[in-house]
């Protein structure tokens, strides 16, 4: 199975090699565009890095033949020459380490301020989209985009100018060999190609095991977790040593996946240590004969061979560079996605305006998520100013989006709605708090005051559990913040709703996370608010219900009726049904005691 | 941190690792004999150089053929070395996979051992990263760090003796030149480690953010408040940037500061050497051998300092795998297991106290959760326990089961001290119903079978008709091999109640202990639910936790508990009538669930 999985790469990845080099290039184009002095910054250096490796061993040459030769074969110390040495090769030797430290430098300056680029690009698209666009993909998934997929586009860039160097300095290099000696050159030549080959080859077919590994360690993690999860059924069905044998399994495979790299990798070690090493001892014996027939000195000769040394290190690591390419590609694609999408409509621009004294006003409204059913067709209604009024109905029939459709928040298909001046406050089913201060997260930056802070926790019924941290709305909901209930949570929404101050409030079942005497009090406190606010609550709870002033019946994605909760109680009987549902658990119980009254 | 503690520390727990795997120690000293031989290739082209310079290329006197034939010997020497060095490898590398399976699965066997007390929801994660990242660390570390201690740690050795061997005055010459370099890359390497953890923090920040970003989207969207969250990501977009830039700068001047010492060294070697001249029986073929061996020498220094943070992480990885395998499993096997009779099972309490203070992580008093209890429940008897949160009820209930031990007293099953009871009988006889049951992310199928591999289809087929579930297991898309999801969720929470209903009802269980779900399930689910409860509830001996109070009233006795203690015990009915704690609670619970105004 292994092997297989690694076959099919191995064509897949034949297929489609040289499109790939295409794709890299117009990566390379796009992205290097966003901060190109930092990148030519980083090529000088690089540049500058590559023609003194070169020149380095032109220092050695110096020493060799005007100082160490001169002192051992003719006994003489020439200390001009030792000071002309000394300078070069120290001289020429920081220069080198200063084009390394401009190169590295700047291409991680280019590398991040891209990255930077990229997700300000990725964040200000996304906040563009309107909800319709979120709910179509996953959180995970956009929060990757704008992260780790768009670090990955970028990694390319740490190592380009590093590979560019590479290329300038064989070309010098080769130049220079060929100069100072033809056959010689020739034979060091022939070894760039061999090890870039090897090299890109080895990466090639090391990284699929990787790539495996990786897989099979995913999966790993994803059966451990689940297994520990349910550690409970593990033990109280007794299969602690079913689950270990169980993951014993996965991890062999993962084993198994790393020994093979292991034998691959052993080989191109082994390799990579022998190849140079044998050039070079050829290098040495052909040297020999060309100092013999005169055509170089013994200086040429160890210069040659240290320089031959010097570009071993680059070459060796080549291959690790281009294995970064396809990863980046991938990443960068991925970006593109999110960023090539055209922005949706706003469908907050759809919503009319009513005339006064009427809060919301919707006509023959059409909504479906599928296109076989419609959840809501045909809907009207309309709710006068100051009013609270509740909307009831069976689970899934469409309440919650009802009101993001008032709230603007998806766009019906046909129908309209109108709402009165002044915007809207929605407070969800489940509340969302930022990892900000309490007040943040009430006034969300807008410009409340203090008093009005106060005013709306006190209505929210949450002012009396935040005065009792420590430093009140100043508490942070942050990681390392206080962790607040379902229900203390809601209320804090709650009192965001009412702190923004808007015409009309939508509460999603808000107050069922608590108890009743809490939950009566908040409606009682909505009721109370001066001003003309109107209150639409999406409730289950009976008592809740009771408290509007009107009752919204939902039922087959139109309003069924709408009138006081006793009227309905009394006309409806599919109301009455649904209400004794709500309560069942009381009716369970109710029934219960007749059975014992009647035992007695 | 203190050092030399530190230190022995670590070689500790490198040791305890060893012992525990010992697939890694194994053949460790054959594996460096091959890493030496192996990084002999590096030092034949220095020798060779000097050897040809000193014997074969004297001015006017060039031997081809003696250089030749050292040439060849110089070949065979790196194949030879080359091979060396691949065995050496591979030992390592096969050794270390092998050694962290074993860690893996001691540890798997060893974390579904542990008691329920460690298995909260806080450390959860943490014993996953136990047996995925931590030793993930240890397989990075093994397959660079170890590698670069072995085999650059042989060539170090190898090309000091080549050194040593042409002129120890050049030798140490050229150590001390490039010894100030260890100091140097050490400190860079802090400063390293330091701006990346930084960078890293500062990294998974960003992606909190940007998460909340896009999680409280449609918060934002309702108040068109977008502005504050976004330019508060923008910021940390950009301080991520800052961050990776300023490590990526200490990195830049980390690199090239081996090639700074080298020069340094190169020329410090040729002066002395320049200096001492013929005298010294120093010759012109080592002061070019002693060049090469320069970079030969100074190359390792890098990695090493690299590698001596990855050690510190593995050590660091490894020292909690250990501290995993430290913690004590729950209750104990076991020992002379006695057989529990046939047929149904009766349940007494002695004389039973449990207290969570026993462990080392819980900073709340010692209060104990249970005290004195003691009380005897017939066979097929039905008892709900029933009490506030925080009296005892799931303690008791897992006392029973055998989850955890008492802390005093003790647990009969038909007069059979639980602590007697082999597991698998034990779990074959009584079975445990919790709260929100776990299902795995495979099939119904699969999940029915956890409790009992060897059940054959038609088992299935006949607990699913005994609990009244052939209707709703029809109406599933597969039937029993629809699949169920992550923990289920693609099941209602009523439905996955139902699952572990008809998992409980395979094993033929003769103790039943229930925890009743809080959470509210549709009306059709609650009826199928009742059903397949009162089913597989008869003539079983059944405990359950009864959260709302008309479960209560259907058992046949009820215990209320109250801080630890059982305060009322009789049927619904006489509790009632007693007008106590039950009564005052079942009062309660009525006006609470009844419709307000």
């Amino acid at each position: 199975m292994v092997e297989n999985a690694v076959d099919d790469a191995v064509t897949s990845d034949a297929k489609d090699g040289r499109g790939r080099l295409k794709e890299a290039t117009r990566l390379i184009i796009e992205i290097v565009k966003y901060h190109p002095r930092y990148f030519f910054i980083a090529v000088s250096g690089a540049t500058v890095f590559a023609v003194c490796t070169v020149a380095s061993s032109i220092g050695l040459k110096w020493m060799i033949d005007r100082v160490i030769l001169v002192r051992f074969n003719e006994g003489r110390i020439d200390s001009s020459a030792i000071v002309v040495g000394s300078i070069l090769i120290i001289g020429i030797g920081l220069l080198r380490a200063l084009g390394v430290v401009v190169r590295r430098s700047y291409a991680g300056k280019t590398e991040w301020r891209t990255a930077e680029t990229i997700t300000n690009k990725v964040l200000d698209h996304i906040v563009a989209q309107p909800v319709k666009w979120h709910r179509q993909h996953m959180t995970g998934d956009i929060v990757a985009r704008c992260g780790v997929d768009a670090d990955a586009s970028v990694a390319i860039l740490a190592p380009l100018p590093f590979s560019s160097s590479v290329l300038v300095m064989m070309l010098v290099s080769a130049s220079w060999m060929l100069y100072v000696d033809v056959p010689l050159g020739l034979l060091a030549v022939t070894v760039f190609p061999l090890l870039l080959f090897l090299n890109i080859g080895y990466q090639r077919r090391i990284d699929r095991y990787y790539n495996l590994a990786q897989r099979e360690l995913g999966t790993l993690s994803e059966a451990v977790h689940e297994s520990f999860d349910g550690v409970m059924v593990v033990k109280s069905f007794g299969a602690e040593e079913r689950e270990t044998q169980r993951l014993a399994v996965i991890t062999s495979r993962l084993r198994d996946a790393r020994i093979d790299a292991v034998y691959i990798r052993s080989i191109f070690e082994a390799m990579l240590d022998a190849i140079p090493s044998l050039v070079n001892i050829a290098l040495i014996v052909i040297g020999a004969m060309r100092v013999k027939s005169g055509a170089m000195s013994v200086g040429d000769l160890s210069s040659f061979i240290y320089l031959f040394t010097l570009l071993m290190f680059p070459l060796r690591i080549i291959g690790y560079l281009f294995s970064e390419i396809p990863h980046s590609v991938a990443g960068w694609s991925r970006v593109r996605e999110i960023l090539d999408e055209p922005i949706m409509s706003d469908p907050l621009v759809l919503i009319g305006k009513t005339q006064t004294g009427t809060a919301i006003e919707i006509s023959d409204l059409f909504f479906s998520h599928t296109p076989e059913s419609d959840l809501i067709k045909n809907l009207s209604l309309h709710i006068e100013t100051g009013r609270t009024v509740a909307i009831v109905g069976a689970t899934g029939c469409g309440k919650t989006t009802l009101l993001h459709l008032i709230a603007g928040l998806i766009a019906p298909q046909s129908g309209s709605i109108s709402l009165q001046d002044g915007g809207v406050g929605l407070v969800f089913q489940e509340a969302f708090l930022f990892a900000e201060t309490l007040r943040f997260n009430i006034t969300l930056d807008a410009d409340v005051t203090t008093a009005k802070v106060q005013q709306a926790a006190e209505i929210a019924e949450c002012a009396e559990f935040i005065d009792e941290l420590a430093v009140g709305f100043d508490t942070s909901m942050g990681e390392r913040g206080v962790s607040l209930s379902g229900g203390q949570r809601q209320r804090v929404a709650l009192a965001r709703a009412i702190a923004q101050d808007r015409s009309i409030l939508l509460l999603d079942d808000t107050t069922s996370a608590l108890d009743p005497a809490t939950e009566a009090k908040v409606i009682r406190n909505l009721r109370e608010m001066n001003g003309h606010q109107t209150v639409v609550i999406v409730a289950s709870r009976p008592s809740t219900i009771a408290l509007a002033d009107e009752v919204l019946y939902m039922r087959d994605g139109v309003i069924a009726d709408h009138a006081a909760h006793s009227v309905l109680l009394s006309r409806r009987d599919d109301y009455r049904e649904l209400i004794n549902a709500f309560e069942h658990d009381r009716d369970s119980t109710a029934s219960l005691n007749r059975t014992n009254e009647k035992d007695i | 941190m203190n050092e030399p503690i530190g230190r022995f520390a670590t070689a500790k727990t490198i040791t305890r690792g060893v012992n525990i795997a010992p697939d890694l120690g194994k053949g460790i000293g054959v594996t460096f004999l091959f890493a030496l031989v192996g990084s002999l290739a590096r030092v034949v082209v220095p020798i060779l150089i000097q050897q040809s310079i000193d014997n074969g290329l004297q001015p006017g006197n060039v031997r081809v053929d003696y250089i030749a034939k050292l040439g060849l010997i110089a070949a065979i020497s790196v194949v030879v070395a080359s091979f060396s060095l691949r065995r050496a490898v591979l030992r390592l590398g096969i050794s270390t996979e092998q050694g962290l399976y074993g860690i893996r699965i001691k540890l798997y066997d060893h974390i579904h051992r542990l008691s329920l007390a460690d298995h909260n929801e806080e450390r959860r994660g943490a014993l996953v990263s136990r047996v995925t990242s931590d030793i993930e660390t240890l397989t990075m570390f093994f397959s660079w760090g170890a590698l670069v201690w072995l085999l650059d740690g042989s060539l170090m050795f190898v090309v000091a003796c080549v050194m040593l061997s042409y002129d120890w005055i050049l030798a140490l010459v050229a150590f001390a030149v490039s010894a100030p370099l260890f100091i140097v890359l050490r400190s860079l390497q802090k400063r390293l480690v330091a701006a990346y953890d930084i960078a890293r923090e500062s990294n998974s920040m960003l992606l909190g953010t940007i998460s909340e970003l896009v999680s409280g989207t449609e918060t934002l969207r309702a108040y068109q408040a977008h502005e504050p969250i976004v330019s508060r990501t923008k910021k940390a977009v950009r301080s991520r940037a800052d961050s990776q830039i300023r490590a990526g700068v200490i990195g830049a001047f980390l690199f090239p500061s081996g090639e700074v010492f080298a020069v340094l060294t190169i020329v410090a070697i040729v002066i002395v050497g320049v200096l001492r001249g013929v005298g010294g029986g120093l010759t012109a073929g080592a002061m070019v051998g002693f060049v090469f061996l320069t970079y030969r020498f100074l190359e390792p220094i890098a990695e090493f300092t690299e590698v001596v943070d990855q050690t510190q992480t593995a050590v660091a990885g490894l020292r909690r795998v250990l501290s995993v395998l430290d913690t004590p499993t729950g209750p104990p096997s076991a020992i002379n297991p006695i057989a529990l009779p046939s047929g149904p099972i009766s349940i007494e309490l002695r004389d039973l106290s449990f207290s969570y203070g026993s462990r080392a992580d819980t900073q709340d008093d010692d209060l104990p959760v249970l005290r004195n209890i003691s009380l005897s429940i017939p066979a097929q008897q039905h008892i709900a326990l029933v009490g506030a949160s925080g009296s005892g009820k799931t303690t008791l209930a897992r006392l029973i089961a055998r989850l955890a031990d008492p802390t005093i007293g003790s647990v009969m099953l038909s007069g059979v001290n639980v602590n007697k009871i082999e597991n698998n009988e034990l779990r074959r006889r009584l079975v445990v119903v919790p709260q929100e049951p776990f299902l795995f992310a495979q099939t119904i199928a699969y999940n029915l079978l956890f409790a009992k591999p060897d059940a054959t289809d038609r088992d299935l087929l006949s607990v699913i008709k005994q609990l009244e579930l052939d209707e709703w297991v029809s109406s599933l898309p597969d039937g029993l091999n629809t699949k169920v999801g992550q923990r289920g969720s693609s099941l209602s929470a009523g439905e996955r109640q139902l699952v572990a209903l008809a998992r409980a009802a395979l094993t033929n269980p003769d103790v039943l202990i229930l925890d009743e779900a809080t959470s509210a399930v549709d009306a059709l689910a609650e009826v199928a639910l009742s059903r397949a409860l009162r089913a597989l509830s008869a003539g079983r001996t059944t405990v359950s936790i009864a959260h709302r109070l008309s479960t209560a009233a259907r058992a046949d006795r009820i215990l209320v508990l109250e801080h630890g203690k059982v305060v009322e015990d009789g049927s619904h009915r006489v509790l009632m009538g007693r007008d106590r704690q039950y009564a005052t609670m079942y009062a309660q619970w009525l006006t609470a669930t009844q419709v307000g105004a």
